[in-house]
């Protein structure tokens, strides 16, 4: 039995009509000219060179794990623009909207934003910067890094990678796309409940937000399966499990987070699903529903997901700090077991997001001193780091400059994480922006790090840097942005400013809101820096050689540069846990001196196909359009058993063409286009 | 660049040299805020412990051993591992975190809003004032059981008596919170939660939700005034004779969804002792007040018809 909407609905489009269509908003309105101009723009450009063929074999079918990590990166980075530009919007709403006099444009009583507007941006920011922004950077870089960090051809299913790709890009497809089409969820990205359910949310809001995490997500999960079972499996002779590099541990336990935690995830928005489309009451305030239980699963996966980005973060430390201090990364084991603690405890500390519901003391203690267990292995890590540094020879790289600010930005949010854990406290600025300023303290690590490991790991995927010059401009503008931001923001929470206001009843904060407003503006010369950054370097393309820092350690460096798709020409036998400065010291051989035969998997469609297929379905739900939920439901069905009846085992590049590539390394790069392959195996593989 | 950063520092300074008055969590006014301060400064002071060498060592490191003094500084590529510092970099947070854990269960034993302890032994003979409270979208409704008063948007106690107050709402969920006077409770659609607090002294105060509960959320503010004793009753007698209030008027008029964009006060007699109960009856009944996409969008927008309850 089906719940009756509110507004109409046609057998042939559902719920969707004309009035879905924001045509006479004048904020949406221009912002999709733009789109549209840019994207015609990219598929002019695309149809006029000729590159359509290009584009589908060999990127939109891929299956090799260096462009998925590509694309995921670039999602990642078109995402993470999109987020900065609605808290652009956020911060100018409450740099307007202070106090009962405060003027209103555009149609709003207050600032520039009615509260129907605001909501739904602050919202999607979160949603976006959480989900579609740091998860697709951090799942990226693991992408690429983890198989040439342990010495493998690829993952260890190749197909699956990506089909998690195109799920996370039907799920970010379906937030932009509520942009111009119907609107997004004002219920936060962790869903607040019971306000998430009909009677207080009837559009299609809270149906965009819910499909487009529940699908992501489902990719997620699948990521982590692959993450775990390449890590596994897949590591080369000689790589005992004590010579596997940080960042690939970290991947592990992230993996091992990610597997255990979304599917509960994935089980919340089902029962939510159920709730807002059949009627039943899992969480409904009333009919014997409970929305505790929602925020409990919420947070029993919300939290681990904290953990599942932090860490990936710490890995990416872990590699860039000892490259840049010409020295090993300081207690390997501790770092591998303060990895595992942190994933651990992680499972451990939901409840402290909800402190303020009527919780008893006991149970609130045992979350309390839980949360601050956390703060041990953290703290080691930290002081790990700095041991690292210590007697080490220090240069200031770009990747370096983030790395040390991410260590002093995780100081920042570590003292006041522990400040939030004391309950005692927490009672006096839960829910204000104190915390607010602490979680961006922590997202800022993990963006440093992302940004840390983007750079570093640049001219291993390109062949050349990028511009350390304009880099360095981009560092420093980001950080001056985030001080400005930040520190007023906790200065408010101490004022008593509360979280999610779209206007400002209290005039005595009009000082912080107009520096945090300078501060994100001050971001926005940052992102002109990095576009430039970006520009400038795709221009000069210098090319980096085999060692583009000098300082390299891992096993990832031993492949040529830029990396070519078949990774290793020869599998490399694995003697030390810094196997590449090993080699170097020890005089021992970088390269094959005779070459084999390389098995490779071909490209597929299917992926992207069911991608689109998927977000089609989304879409469909969304709007409650029956007809196409049945046929895209069919459509999947279909794409996997078409691809059950697969029996393509992939193509052999023989021993003397690798050597040509080799040869000319240029030529096996991810971004030269390759010969078409026949099917079938001839010759053995290795 | 070099500019940036040097905004990066000052710009902090600046900040504090203007509104370091405005902080009105530094400034409680009753018992359970000043516990809640009292522990701020207790458990900050404890991390600066760790803190303060941590983040030192993190801006000297990388001076000291810059590769432009390679000349000057020990290098020891191969040093690696240290039992010494093992031991030092677990145990150091290890026994911090034992003392604030310590600490952080004793705070929340002692302000446990349910029934705190530290009230008992601060102000075991003051006077006991029950304030029902139930958050509608989007204006909060405090009812005085004793004194059968209902107001709108405005708490007024008597400063230094205890204010026990029981908190549920009609739709979703909101946050108790009154800076610098009362713990954060969140106020939740069928359940009853707690918060006690005392304010010492005569004052004004405001309160706010805060938890997002939907378009109107950002006017959900009241004012809390603590006033004498006496005052208290006089303000109690001059509402007498305001309009009966019972749990018909009440579903009709109040808990369908409104925005009070001045957060004017208003004033009723309660007539329904139950009313408080019959609220948390009918939300587990499955009550709820709908609020449509077409009152979403009007709210706060100056070209949508005024909606009820408007100024």
């Amino acid at each position: 039995m089906q719940v009756a909407v509110e507004g109409p609905w046609s057998p042939l489009l559902g719920r969707l009509t004309l009035d879905a269509i924001p045509y006479n908003n004048p904020i949406i309105v221009p912002t999709f000219i733009v789109a549209a101009l840019a994207g015609l723009v990219a598929v002019g450009a695309v149809l006029y060179y000729k590159k359509l063929g290009y584009i589908w074999r060999e990127w939109l079918c891929s299956v090799d794990h260096k462009k998925i990590g590509v694309m995921y990166i670039i999602l990642g980075l078109v995402m993470l623009f999109r987020g900065y530009v609605d808290g652009l919007m956020m911060r100018t709403q409450q740099a307007i909207a202070i106090g009962p006099d405060s003027p209103g444009f555009l149609g709003a009583k207050h600032g520039y934003l009615p509260p129907f507007h605001f909501d739904q941006i602050y919202s999607a920011h979160g949603t976006i910067m959480l989900i579609f922004a740091a998860t697709p950077l951090l799942t990226g870089l693991g992408n690429i890094i983890v198989p040439l960090q342990i010495g493998a051809r690829d993952m260890a299913f190749p197909y699956l990678n990506a089909t998690s790709l195109w799920l996370t890009f039907a799920g970010a497809a379906l937030v932009m796309i509520s942009l111009f089409v119907g609107e997004f969820s004002s219920a936060t990205w962790v869903g607040l409940m019971p306000y998430s359910e009909m009677a207080s949310n009837p559009g299609v809001g809270v149906d965009y937000w819910m499909w487009a995490i529940q699908i992501s997500s489902i990719g997620t999960t699948f990521n982590s399966i692959n993450i775990i079972a390449t890590i596994v499996k897949m590591r080369a002779p000689g790589m005992t499990w004590f010579k596997l590099p940080v960042f690939s541990w970290v991947q592990l336990t992230t993996a091992i987070i990610g597997l255990t935690a979304f599917p509960i995830l994935t089980v919340a928005l089902t029962l939510l699903g159920l709730d807002r489309y059949l009627g039943t009451h899992f969480f409904t305030a009333g009919m014997g529903g409970n929305f505790m239980l929602y925020i409990n699963l919420f947070w029993i996966w919300g939290h681990p997901e904290v953990y599942f980005l932090v860490l990936p973060a710490f890995g990416v430390l872990s590699e860039v700090v000892p490259a840049f201090s010409r020295k090993a990364l300081f207690g390997y084991p501790t770092m591998v077991a303060a990895s595992f603690s942190i994933a651990g405890i992680g499972w451990m500390v939901w409840a402290h997001h909800f402190f303020t519901m009527g919780m008893g003391p006991d149970q609130i203690g045992f979350f309390s001193a839980a949360t601050m267990i956390v703060g041990i292995p953290t703290g080691v890590k930290a002081f790990n780091w700095l041991f690292t540094m210590y007697r080490g020879r220090i240069s200031y790289e770009t990747p370096m400059l983030w790395a040390m600010i991410s260590i002093v930005l995780l100081l920042i949010g570590g003292l006041t994480g522990m400040m939030l854990s004391a309950s005692v406290i927490d009672y006096s600025v839960h829910d204000s922006v104190f915390v607010v300023a602490h979680f961006h303290c922590m997202v800022l690590v993990i963006g440093a790090a992302a940004f840390a490991a983007v750079i570093f790991w640049w001219p291993k995927v390109f062949g050349f840097k990028l511009n350390e010059t304009l880099g360095k401009w981009f560092f420093w503008t980001f950080i001056a942005g985030s001080v400005l931001v930040f520190v007023p923001m906790f200065m408010a929470g101490l004022a008593g400013e509360t979280r999610r206001l779209d206007y400002v009843f209290n005039t005595a904060l009009a000082p912080y809101m107009l520096w945090e407003e300078a501060g994100v503006l001050v971001y926005l010369a940052s992102v002109g820096f990095f576009v430039l950054m970006l520009i400038v370097s795709l221009w000069q393309r210098v090319p980096a050689g085999e060692s583009p820092w000098g300082t390299e350690r891992g096993l990832e460096w031993l492949t040529r540069t830029p990396v070519p798709f078949y990774n290793f020409a020869v599998t490399p036998h694995v003697n030390a846990l810094d196997e590449t400065s090993w080699r170097r010291e020890a005089g021992a051989a970088l390269r094959p001196t005779r070459y084999v035969p390389i098995h490779l998997p071909h490209g597929s469609g299917l992926p992207f196909i069911l991608g689109m297929d998927v977000f089609a379905w989304g879409f469909a739900l969304t709007w409650r359009i029956d007809w196409l939920i049945i046929l895209t439901t069919i459509a999947m069905i279909a794409i996997v058993f078409i691809r059950s009846f697969d029996r393509n085992e992939g193509f052999i590049i023989p021993a003397e063409e690798v050597e040509a590539y080799e040869a000319n390394i240029n030529t096996a790069s991810i971004f030269a286009e390759q010969p078409k392959r026949g099917h079938g195996l001839v010759g053995e593989a290795h | 660049m070099r500019v940036f950063g040097l905004v990066a520092l000052l710009a902090p300074l600046m900040l504090a040299g203007c509104s370091v008055h405005n902080m009105v969590l530094f400034f409680p006014a009753g018992p359970m805020a000043a516990t809640e301060l009292h522990y701020t400064y207790l458990i900050t002071g404890i991390m600066m412990i760790v803190i303060v060498p941590t983040l030192l060592m993190s801006l000297w490191f990388p001076i000291k051993y810059h590769i432009s003094r390679q000349h000057k500084e020990k290098y020891t590529p191969d040093w690696t591992f240290s039992y010494v510092i093992e031991v030092l970099a677990w145990g150091i947070p290890l026994g911090i975190v034992a003392v604030l854990a310590w600490l952080s269960v004793h705070g929340i034993q002692a302000i446990d809003p349910w029934n705190p302890p530290l009230l008992a032994k601060a102000a075991p003979n003051a006077p006991v004032e029950e304030v029902d409270v139930i958050a509608t979208d989007w204006q909060w409704v405090f009812i005085y059981p004793a004194e059968k008063l209902v107001t709108i948007d405005e708490l007024t106690v008597p400063a230094g008596a205890r204010v026990d107050v029981k908190l549920t709402s009609t739709q979703n969920m909101n946050g108790f919170y009154i800076p610098q006077v009362a713990p954060m409770v969140d106020a939740m659609p069928a359940m009853q939660t707690k918060d006690t607090f005392v304010i010492s002294q005569p004052g004004d105060f405001t309160g706010f939700s805060t938890d997002f509960s939907g378009a109107g959320f950002s006017w959900m503010r009241f004012a809390v005034h603590a006033v004498t004793p006496a005052d208290f009753t006089a303000w109690v007698q001059s509402h007498q004779g305001a309009a009966p209030l019972d749990y018909a008027a009440f579903d009709a008029h109040i808990a369908p969804p409104q925005v009070n964009y001045g957060a004017k006060p208003s004033y009723f007699t309660l007539t329904d002792p139950k009313l408080f109960g019959e609220v948390i009856t009918a939300a587990q009944m499955g009550k709820t007040y709908p609020v449509s996409q077409a009152l979403n969008k009007a709210v706060a927008d100056d070209d949508a018809a005024p909606t009820a309850g408007a100024q």
